[in-house]
């Protein structure tokens, strides 16, 4: 039996391929994945908006809400800390004008420490 | 990995923007004050919430009593030294040093009057609340306190 002939070969390639079964486990979500990076690739790159921001914002953060509560806390923090400081720098300035107020009109005035 | 150090220094320097920003917006008045031709005035100003008209009103009060306070001032300090001279050159009490200790009490009195007549005065020119509240503090923060006395402790 020649196999190399056209009509007999692909008799034989396609008995192999009925029998042939993977057992090979596909990665969870393969298939979200390809759909994903088709929709990304029919994209066009238009200039970024909203959602182009969120989704890298989403491929860059692997756990968007923990990331979101770290951000937040440390901007609360810093807000916080700019926030008394300058209200204790407001209040020396204050007082130092305050003081420099009563220098000027009251001679006796103790020497500054 | 890269991603968590890139969150990190997003929220830290989210943090530091933050920290600036407000900052900057809350010691604003401060630095307005500051900058100000009279600081002290402008204080005076924003602290007993002064209108313009009466800002103006204090301002030349201001402007009259500093040339008279600047003379007293001179002449204290010349008696200051009269004083000082005479103490050093005797151990015991000359008619010399009364008369000068008497007339350190003088000028020392005159001062403490034209003050005194300088607060009421700016007192008045504020909204009377405003006036009371001043004189309240300028009553803590000088003589009128009685500070400096013996105050048998």
């Amino acid at each position: 039996m020649n196999t190399n002939e056209p009509g007999k070969r692909d008799e034989a390639l396609h008995g192999l391929l009925k029998e042939w079964r993977a057992d090979a486990q596909l990665p969870a979500r393969f298939q979200d994945g390809v759909w994903r990076r088709i929709e990304r690739a029919q994209t066009p790159a238009a200039s970024p908006d909203w959602d182009v921001v969120a989704g890298w914002i989403g491929r860059l953060v692997p756990r968007p809400a923990l990331a979101a509560s770290y951000v937040a806390i440390l901007l609360t923090i810093g807000v916080t800390t700019g926030w008394t400081q300058a209200r204790q720098e407001t209040a020396r300035v204050k007082g130092e004008l305050a003081d420099r107020y009563i220098r000027v009109l009251d001679p006796y005035q103790p020497p500054r420490q | 990995m890269k991603k968590g150090v890139l969150i990190l220094v997003l929220g830290l320097a989210l943090a530091a923007a933050a920290y600036g920003c407000v900052y900057f917006f809350c010691t604003s008045s401060a630095r307005d004050l500051e900058r100000s031709s009279q600081p002290e005035l402008a204080w005076l100003k924003e602290e007993f919430h002064l209108s313009d008209a009466e800002f103006k009103r204090i301002s030349e009060l201001h402007a009259t009593y500093l040339p008279q306070c600047a003379e007293r001032c001179r002449q204290i300090a010349v008696q200051n030294q009269r004083v000082k001279a005479l103490l050093t050159g005797t151990n015991q009490m000359t008619p010399e040093i009364e008369a000068a200790v008497a007339e350190s009490a003088r000028l020392r009195g005159e001062c403490q009057r034209n003050m005194l007549r300088h607060f009421y005065e700016v007192s008045r020119t504020m909204p009377p609340e405003e006036g009371r509240r001043y004189l309240a503090w300028v009553q803590e923060r000088t003589f009128l306190c009685g500070e400096g006395m013996m105050s048998g402790k």
